[in-house]
Protein backbone atom coordinates (compact mmCIF):
# COMPACT_ATOMS: atom_id res chain seq x y z
CA UNK A 1 0.00 0.00 0.00
CA UNK A 2 1.81 3.48 -0.86
CA UNK A 3 0.41 7.11 0.31
CA UNK A 4 -1.11 7.27 -3.56
CA UNK A 5 -3.35 4.47 -3.29
CA UNK A 6 -4.38 5.54 -0.31
CA UNK A 7 -5.13 8.94 -0.63
CA UNK A 8 -7.05 8.62 -3.84
CA UNK A 9 -9.30 5.58 -1.60
CA UNK A 10 -9.30 8.49 0.84
CA UNK A 11 -11.05 11.15 -1.50
CA UNK A 12 -13.44 8.20 -3.31
CA UNK A 13 -14.91 7.88 0.33
CA UNK A 14 -14.88 11.46 1.27
CA UNK A 15 -16.73 11.86 -2.35
CA UNK A 16 -19.19 8.83 -1.36
CA UNK A 17 -19.90 10.07 2.41
CA UNK A 18 -20.65 13.65 0.36
CA UNK A 19 -22.86 12.03 -1.82
CA UNK A 20 -24.95 9.85 1.25
CA UNK A 21 -25.07 12.80 3.37
CA UNK A 22 -26.32 15.29 0.64
CA UNK A 23 -28.76 12.34 -0.14
CA UNK A 24 -30.00 12.50 3.33
CA UNK A 25 -30.69 16.30 3.76
CA UNK A 26 -32.68 16.52 0.25
CA UNK A 27 -34.89 13.42 1.85
CA UNK A 28 -35.06 14.24 5.15
CA UNK A 29 -35.02 17.94 6.08
CA UNK A 30 -38.26 19.55 6.00
CA UNK A 31 -36.92 23.07 4.69
CA UNK A 32 -37.37 23.60 1.31
CA UNK A 33 -33.42 25.89 1.28
CA UNK A 34 -31.93 23.07 2.98
CA UNK A 35 -33.31 21.08 0.48
CA UNK A 36 -31.65 23.29 -2.13
CA UNK A 37 -28.54 23.66 -0.66
CA UNK A 38 -28.09 19.84 -0.11
CA UNK A 39 -29.01 19.63 -3.92
CA UNK A 40 -25.86 22.10 -4.75
CA UNK A 41 -23.67 19.74 -2.45
CA UNK A 42 -24.99 16.81 -4.72
CA UNK A 43 -24.60 18.35 -8.17
CA UNK A 44 -20.88 19.70 -6.67
CA UNK A 45 -19.52 16.40 -5.27
CA UNK A 46 -20.86 14.73 -8.87
CA UNK A 47 -18.70 17.56 -10.81
CA UNK A 48 -15.74 16.65 -8.53
CA UNK A 49 -16.15 12.99 -9.44
CA UNK A 50 -15.63 14.11 -13.13
CA UNK A 51 -12.45 16.46 -12.48
CA UNK A 52 -11.33 13.35 -10.54
CA UNK A 53 -12.10 11.06 -13.39
CA UNK A 54 -9.84 12.97 -15.52
CA UNK A 55 -6.72 14.11 -12.85
CA UNK A 56 -3.74 12.41 -13.35
CA UNK A 57 -1.94 11.31 -10.33
CA UNK A 58 1.36 12.58 -11.46
CA UNK A 59 4.00 15.29 -10.10
CA UNK A 60 3.63 18.49 -11.98
CA UNK A 61 -0.02 17.90 -13.15
CA UNK A 62 -0.63 21.15 -15.12
CA UNK A 63 -3.50 22.61 -17.22
CA UNK A 64 -4.28 21.49 -20.76
CA UNK A 65 -3.45 24.89 -21.90
CA UNK A 66 -0.15 25.49 -24.74
CA UNK A 67 1.26 28.37 -22.99
CA UNK A 68 3.26 28.93 -25.92
CA UNK A 69 2.98 27.45 -29.63
CA UNK A 70 5.98 25.00 -30.23
CA UNK A 71 6.19 21.26 -30.47
CA UNK A 72 8.32 20.55 -27.86
CA UNK A 73 5.29 22.07 -25.40
CA UNK A 74 3.07 19.73 -26.95
CA UNK A 75 5.03 16.77 -25.74
CA UNK A 76 5.73 18.13 -22.31
CA UNK A 77 1.51 18.83 -22.12
CA UNK A 78 0.97 15.14 -23.29
CA UNK A 79 3.44 13.69 -20.42
CA UNK A 80 2.03 15.77 -17.87
CA UNK A 81 -1.42 17.51 -18.84
CA UNK A 82 -4.69 16.46 -17.22
CA UNK A 83 -7.86 15.09 -19.54
CA UNK A 84 -9.43 18.19 -20.80
CA UNK A 85 -12.48 16.25 -21.90
CA UNK A 86 -14.22 15.92 -18.15
CA UNK A 87 -13.31 19.52 -17.13
CA UNK A 88 -15.40 20.36 -20.12
CA UNK A 89 -18.23 18.43 -19.51
CA UNK A 90 -18.38 19.81 -15.75
CA UNK A 91 -17.87 23.02 -17.60
CA UNK A 92 -21.17 22.17 -18.93
CA UNK A 93 -22.75 20.53 -15.97
CA UNK A 94 -22.24 23.64 -13.72
CA UNK A 95 -23.72 26.12 -15.96
CA UNK A 96 -26.77 24.00 -16.19
CA UNK A 97 -26.77 23.22 -12.30
CA UNK A 98 -26.31 26.80 -11.52
CA UNK A 99 -29.50 28.12 -13.83
CA UNK A 100 -31.46 24.95 -12.13
CA UNK A 101 -30.55 25.85 -9.21
CA UNK A 102 -31.33 29.77 -9.53
CA UNK A 103 -34.97 28.52 -11.10
CA UNK A 104 -35.63 26.39 -7.89
CA UNK A 105 -34.44 29.38 -5.73
CA UNK A 106 -36.85 31.63 -7.56
CA UNK A 107 -39.68 29.00 -6.74
CA UNK A 108 -38.93 28.46 -3.40
CA UNK A 109 -39.11 32.31 -2.51
CA UNK A 110 -42.33 32.20 -3.97
CA UNK A 111 -44.04 29.51 -2.62
CA UNK A 112 -42.33 31.14 0.86
CA UNK A 113 -44.18 34.73 -0.24
CA UNK A 114 -47.42 32.96 -1.01
CA UNK A 115 -48.02 30.44 2.06
CA UNK A 116 -45.72 32.46 4.74
CA UNK A 117 -43.50 29.00 5.51
CA UNK A 118 -40.73 26.99 3.60
CA UNK A 119 -41.45 23.78 5.17
CA UNK A 120 -42.08 21.72 2.22
CA UNK A 121 -45.20 19.90 4.11
CA UNK A 122 -46.66 23.07 4.75
CA UNK A 123 -46.26 24.32 0.92
CA UNK A 124 -47.48 21.29 0.01
CA UNK A 125 -50.67 21.25 2.22
CA UNK A 126 -51.52 25.05 1.45
CA UNK A 127 -51.71 24.12 -2.26
CA UNK A 128 -53.16 20.95 -2.21
CA UNK A 129 -56.03 22.66 -0.57
CA UNK A 130 -56.17 25.12 -2.67
CA UNK A 131 -56.77 22.97 -5.56
CA UNK A 132 -59.65 20.86 -3.50
CA UNK A 133 -61.06 24.36 -3.22
CA UNK A 134 -62.11 25.06 -6.66
CA UNK B 1 -26.09 18.98 20.32
CA UNK B 2 -23.40 16.85 21.52
CA UNK B 3 -25.17 14.06 19.71
CA UNK B 4 -25.22 15.56 16.67
CA UNK B 5 -21.32 16.04 17.07
CA UNK B 6 -20.84 12.35 17.79
CA UNK B 7 -22.71 11.20 15.00
CA UNK B 8 -20.38 13.26 12.89
CA UNK B 9 -17.40 11.91 14.29
CA UNK B 10 -18.49 8.65 13.74
CA UNK B 11 -19.24 9.23 9.96
CA UNK B 12 -15.77 10.40 10.06
CA UNK B 13 -14.69 7.50 11.16
CA UNK B 14 -16.42 5.43 8.92
CA UNK B 15 -15.13 7.13 5.87
CA UNK B 16 -11.42 7.05 6.68
CA UNK B 17 -11.47 3.33 8.23
CA UNK B 18 -13.09 2.42 4.42
CA UNK B 19 -10.51 4.54 2.62
CA UNK B 20 -7.78 1.91 4.65
CA UNK B 21 -9.50 -1.22 3.93
CA UNK B 22 -10.18 -0.05 0.05
CA UNK B 23 -6.37 1.20 -0.24
CA UNK B 24 -5.45 -2.25 1.33
CA UNK B 25 -7.15 -4.41 -1.21
CA UNK B 26 -5.98 -1.61 -4.11
CA UNK B 27 -9.31 -1.66 -5.93
CA UNK B 28 -8.79 1.70 -6.90
CA UNK B 29 -5.65 2.86 -8.44
CA UNK B 30 -4.81 6.71 -9.02
CA UNK B 31 -4.61 7.33 -12.98
CA UNK B 32 -1.36 8.53 -14.08
CA UNK B 33 -1.70 8.03 -17.79
CA UNK B 34 -3.71 9.91 -20.24
CA UNK B 35 -6.89 8.49 -21.45
CA UNK B 36 -6.36 8.18 -25.38
CA UNK B 37 -9.49 10.24 -25.93
CA UNK B 38 -7.57 13.34 -24.12
CA UNK B 39 -4.61 12.67 -25.92
CA UNK B 40 -6.71 13.08 -29.54
CA UNK B 41 -7.75 16.64 -28.12
CA UNK B 42 -4.58 17.78 -26.72
CA UNK B 43 -2.77 16.76 -29.60
CA UNK B 44 -5.18 18.27 -32.08
CA UNK B 45 -6.67 21.46 -29.87
CA UNK B 46 -3.77 23.43 -31.75
CA UNK B 47 -1.20 21.27 -33.93
CA UNK B 48 -2.68 18.29 -36.08
CA UNK B 49 -4.93 17.49 -38.65
CA UNK B 50 -8.84 17.95 -37.05
CA UNK B 51 -7.11 21.53 -35.36
CA UNK B 52 -9.40 23.89 -33.64
CA UNK B 53 -6.39 26.44 -33.38
CA UNK B 54 -7.02 26.63 -29.95
CA UNK B 55 -4.06 26.56 -27.11
CA UNK B 56 -6.91 25.64 -24.56
CA UNK B 57 -8.14 22.37 -25.32
CA UNK B 58 -11.41 22.72 -23.00
CA UNK B 59 -12.40 25.74 -24.95
CA UNK B 60 -11.75 23.56 -28.15
CA UNK B 61 -13.73 21.24 -26.94
CA UNK B 62 -16.73 23.17 -25.45
CA UNK B 63 -17.32 25.44 -28.50
CA UNK B 64 -15.69 23.36 -31.39
CA UNK B 65 -15.48 19.10 -31.10
CA UNK B 66 -18.60 19.43 -28.91
CA UNK B 67 -20.11 22.29 -29.89
CA UNK B 68 -23.79 21.17 -30.36
CA UNK B 69 -23.54 20.55 -26.86
CA UNK B 70 -23.03 23.79 -25.69
CA UNK B 71 -25.79 25.08 -27.79
CA UNK B 72 -28.03 23.39 -26.75
CA UNK B 73 -27.14 23.77 -23.00
CA UNK B 74 -27.05 27.23 -23.53
CA UNK B 75 -30.65 27.12 -24.12
CA UNK B 76 -31.41 25.10 -21.29
CA UNK B 77 -29.28 27.77 -19.21
CA UNK B 78 -31.50 30.54 -20.93
CA UNK B 79 -35.22 28.89 -20.65
CA UNK B 80 -34.14 28.14 -16.74
CA UNK B 81 -33.35 31.72 -16.61
CA UNK B 82 -36.87 32.88 -18.26
CA UNK B 83 -38.86 30.69 -16.16
CA UNK B 84 -37.48 31.88 -12.99
CA UNK B 85 -38.47 35.60 -14.57
CA UNK B 86 -41.89 34.05 -15.19
CA UNK B 87 -42.26 32.99 -11.72
CA UNK B 88 -41.36 36.29 -10.17
CA UNK B 89 -43.84 38.48 -13.06
CA UNK B 90 -44.70 41.87 -12.47
CA UNK B 91 -47.38 43.78 -14.16
CA UNK B 92 -45.62 46.23 -16.50
CA UNK B 93 -45.01 49.38 -15.79
CA UNK B 94 -43.41 48.46 -12.60
CA UNK B 95 -45.10 50.56 -9.71
CA UNK B 96 -42.18 53.17 -8.81
CA UNK B 97 -41.13 52.24 -5.00
CA UNK B 98 -39.77 54.42 -2.58
CA UNK B 99 -36.62 56.66 -3.58
CA UNK B 100 -33.52 55.37 -2.22
CA UNK B 101 -30.43 56.82 -1.50
CA UNK B 102 -27.47 54.33 -1.47
CA UNK B 103 -24.27 54.63 0.76
CA UNK B 104 -21.99 57.66 1.50
CA UNK B 105 -19.99 59.24 -1.32
CA UNK B 106 -16.57 57.54 -0.23
CA UNK B 107 -18.33 53.83 -1.02
CA UNK B 108 -20.06 54.87 -4.01
CA UNK B 109 -16.95 56.54 -5.25
CA UNK B 110 -14.94 53.16 -4.28
CA UNK B 111 -17.73 50.72 -5.42
CA UNK B 112 -17.89 52.48 -9.24
CA UNK B 113 -13.22 51.93 -9.14
CA UNK B 114 -14.04 48.75 -8.11
CA UNK B 115 -16.91 48.01 -10.94
CA UNK B 116 -14.67 49.18 -13.51
CA UNK B 117 -12.19 46.52 -12.18
CA UNK B 118 -14.87 43.94 -12.35
CA UNK B 119 -16.42 44.91 -15.76
CA UNK B 120 -12.63 45.23 -17.21
CA UNK B 121 -11.39 41.92 -15.96
CA UNK B 122 -14.39 40.06 -17.13
CA UNK B 123 -14.11 41.25 -20.34
CA UNK B 124 -10.25 39.83 -20.23
CA UNK B 125 -11.44 36.58 -19.10
CA UNK B 126 -14.18 36.09 -21.72
CA UNK B 127 -12.10 37.23 -24.75
CA UNK B 128 -9.30 35.64 -23.80
CA UNK B 129 -11.55 32.07 -23.54
CA UNK B 130 -9.39 30.60 -26.57
CA UNK B 131 -6.32 31.12 -24.95
CA UNK B 132 -5.94 31.14 -21.76
CA UNK B 133 -8.85 28.84 -19.32
CA UNK B 134 -11.97 31.13 -19.04
CA UNK B 135 -14.48 32.05 -21.70
CA UNK B 136 -17.97 33.13 -21.75
CA UNK B 137 -19.77 31.52 -19.23
CA UNK B 138 -16.82 32.51 -16.15
CA UNK B 139 -16.61 35.84 -18.02
CA UNK B 140 -20.18 36.09 -17.96
CA UNK B 141 -20.41 35.37 -14.45
CA UNK B 142 -17.75 37.59 -13.25
CA UNK B 143 -19.65 40.75 -15.11
CA UNK B 144 -22.36 39.82 -13.63
CA UNK B 145 -20.59 40.88 -10.18
CA UNK B 146 -20.54 44.24 -10.90
CA UNK B 147 -24.07 45.18 -10.60
CA UNK B 148 -24.41 43.14 -7.91
CA UNK B 149 -22.13 45.23 -6.04
CA UNK B 150 -23.42 48.16 -7.61
CA UNK B 151 -27.16 47.25 -6.41
CA UNK B 152 -26.58 47.49 -2.50
CA UNK B 153 -24.72 50.59 -2.62
CA UNK B 154 -26.08 52.78 -4.96
CA UNK B 155 -29.99 51.15 -4.54
CA UNK B 156 -31.92 49.07 -7.26
CA UNK B 157 -34.12 52.41 -8.23
CA UNK B 158 -31.11 54.54 -9.18
CA UNK B 159 -30.35 51.27 -11.13
CA UNK B 160 -33.52 51.28 -12.95
CA UNK B 161 -33.39 54.92 -13.49
CA UNK B 162 -30.42 54.87 -15.01
CA UNK B 163 -31.78 52.92 -17.80
CA UNK B 164 -30.63 49.09 -16.45
CA UNK B 165 -33.82 47.29 -16.69
CA UNK B 166 -35.04 43.81 -16.49
CA UNK B 167 -36.84 44.10 -19.66
CA UNK B 168 -33.99 45.37 -21.40
CA UNK B 169 -31.46 43.01 -20.07
CA UNK B 170 -34.36 40.25 -21.30
CA UNK B 171 -33.79 41.42 -24.56
CA UNK B 172 -29.98 41.91 -24.63
CA UNK B 173 -30.29 38.11 -23.48
CA UNK B 174 -31.98 37.32 -26.42
CA UNK B 175 -30.18 38.80 -28.88
CA UNK B 176 -26.95 37.23 -27.58
CA UNK B 177 -28.93 34.08 -27.85
CA UNK B 178 -29.80 34.71 -31.18
CA UNK B 179 -26.17 35.78 -32.29
CA UNK B 180 -24.89 32.51 -31.16
CA UNK B 181 -27.99 30.34 -32.91
CA UNK B 182 -26.43 32.71 -36.43
CA UNK B 183 -22.98 31.95 -35.51
CA UNK B 184 -23.83 27.99 -35.20
CA UNK B 185 -26.18 28.83 -38.30
CA UNK B 186 -23.91 30.64 -40.99
CA UNK B 187 -21.62 27.75 -42.45
CA UNK B 188 -24.95 25.77 -43.45
CA UNK B 189 -25.47 29.02 -46.16
CA UNK B 190 -22.26 27.93 -47.80
CA UNK B 191 -22.96 24.02 -47.47
CA UNK B 192 -21.05 23.46 -44.87
CA UNK B 193 -22.15 21.58 -41.48
CA UNK B 194 -23.78 23.03 -38.76
CA UNK B 195 -21.04 24.82 -36.17
CA UNK B 196 -18.60 24.68 -38.82
CA UNK B 197 -15.17 26.27 -37.34
CA UNK B 198 -12.31 26.54 -39.26
CA UNK B 199 -13.96 25.80 -42.85
CA UNK B 200 -15.79 29.07 -41.91
CA UNK B 201 -14.24 31.68 -39.98
CA UNK B 202 -10.84 32.44 -40.50
CA UNK B 203 -8.41 31.13 -37.70
CA UNK B 204 -6.50 35.23 -37.49
CA UNK B 205 -7.40 38.35 -38.17
CA UNK B 206 -4.92 40.87 -38.58
CA UNK B 207 -1.89 38.51 -36.99
CA UNK B 208 -4.26 37.60 -33.54
CA UNK B 209 -5.11 34.35 -33.16
CA UNK B 210 -8.67 33.93 -32.36
CA UNK B 211 -9.36 30.20 -33.32
CA UNK B 212 -12.19 31.03 -35.70
CA UNK B 213 -16.11 30.57 -34.32
CA UNK B 214 -14.44 30.20 -30.59
CA UNK B 215 -14.20 34.05 -30.19
CA UNK B 216 -17.91 34.67 -31.57
CA UNK B 217 -19.07 32.17 -29.31
CA UNK B 218 -17.01 33.58 -26.05
CA UNK B 219 -18.46 37.13 -26.62
CA UNK B 220 -21.99 36.40 -27.25
CA UNK B 221 -22.02 33.48 -24.35
CA UNK B 222 -20.59 36.49 -22.48
CA UNK B 223 -23.50 38.93 -23.02
CA UNK B 224 -25.95 36.29 -22.48
CA UNK B 225 -24.80 34.94 -19.74
CA UNK B 226 -23.93 38.43 -17.67
CA UNK B 227 -27.29 39.83 -18.74
CA UNK B 228 -28.92 37.32 -17.76
CA UNK B 229 -27.50 36.79 -13.94
CA UNK B 230 -28.02 40.63 -13.95
CA UNK B 231 -31.48 40.33 -14.69
CA UNK B 232 -31.83 37.81 -12.20
CA UNK B 233 -30.10 39.62 -9.88
CA UNK B 234 -32.51 42.77 -10.56
CA UNK B 235 -35.37 40.40 -9.80
CA UNK B 236 -34.14 39.70 -6.53
CA UNK B 237 -33.61 42.73 -5.13
CA UNK B 238 -36.79 44.42 -6.23
CA UNK B 239 -38.94 45.93 -3.21
CA UNK B 240 -40.72 42.81 -1.42
CA UNK B 241 -44.00 45.14 -1.43
CA UNK B 242 -44.10 45.06 -4.78
CA UNK B 243 -44.38 41.20 -4.98
CA UNK B 244 -46.61 41.09 -2.21
CA UNK B 245 -48.92 43.56 -3.67
CA UNK B 246 -49.10 41.69 -7.37
CA UNK B 247 -49.68 38.26 -5.26
CA UNK B 248 -52.60 39.61 -3.49
CA UNK B 249 -53.73 40.80 -6.45
CA UNK B 250 -53.51 37.47 -7.98
CA UNK B 251 -54.60 35.43 -5.22
CA UNK B 252 -56.64 37.74 -3.19
CA UNK B 253 -55.43 37.83 0.85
Amino acid sequence: MSEDVFTWSLILMMLFTNTLLSIYGIVYRRSLTKKLIALTILSDTANLVFILIGFRFIQPAVPPVLTELSLENLEYLKQHAVDPLPQALVLTGIVISMAVNALIAFGIIQAYRITGSTDAKVVVKHFSEGVKGE
Amino acid sequence: MSKRFAVLVIILALTVASALVLSYTEFAKPAKELKPIGLFYIENSYFGNLTAKSPEAVTAIVWDYRGLDTIYESAVFFLAIVGGLSIFRLEPPQPAGKEAKGLTRISRTGTKIIALLIISVSASIALHGHLTPGGGFQGGSTLAVAPLLLIPVFSVTRLVSAGITSKRLVIARSAAMTCIGLTALLPVLKGLELTSNLSFYPAEIGGELISGSLFFYNIFEYLAVGSGFTAVFLYLSTFEETYRREIEKEVGT
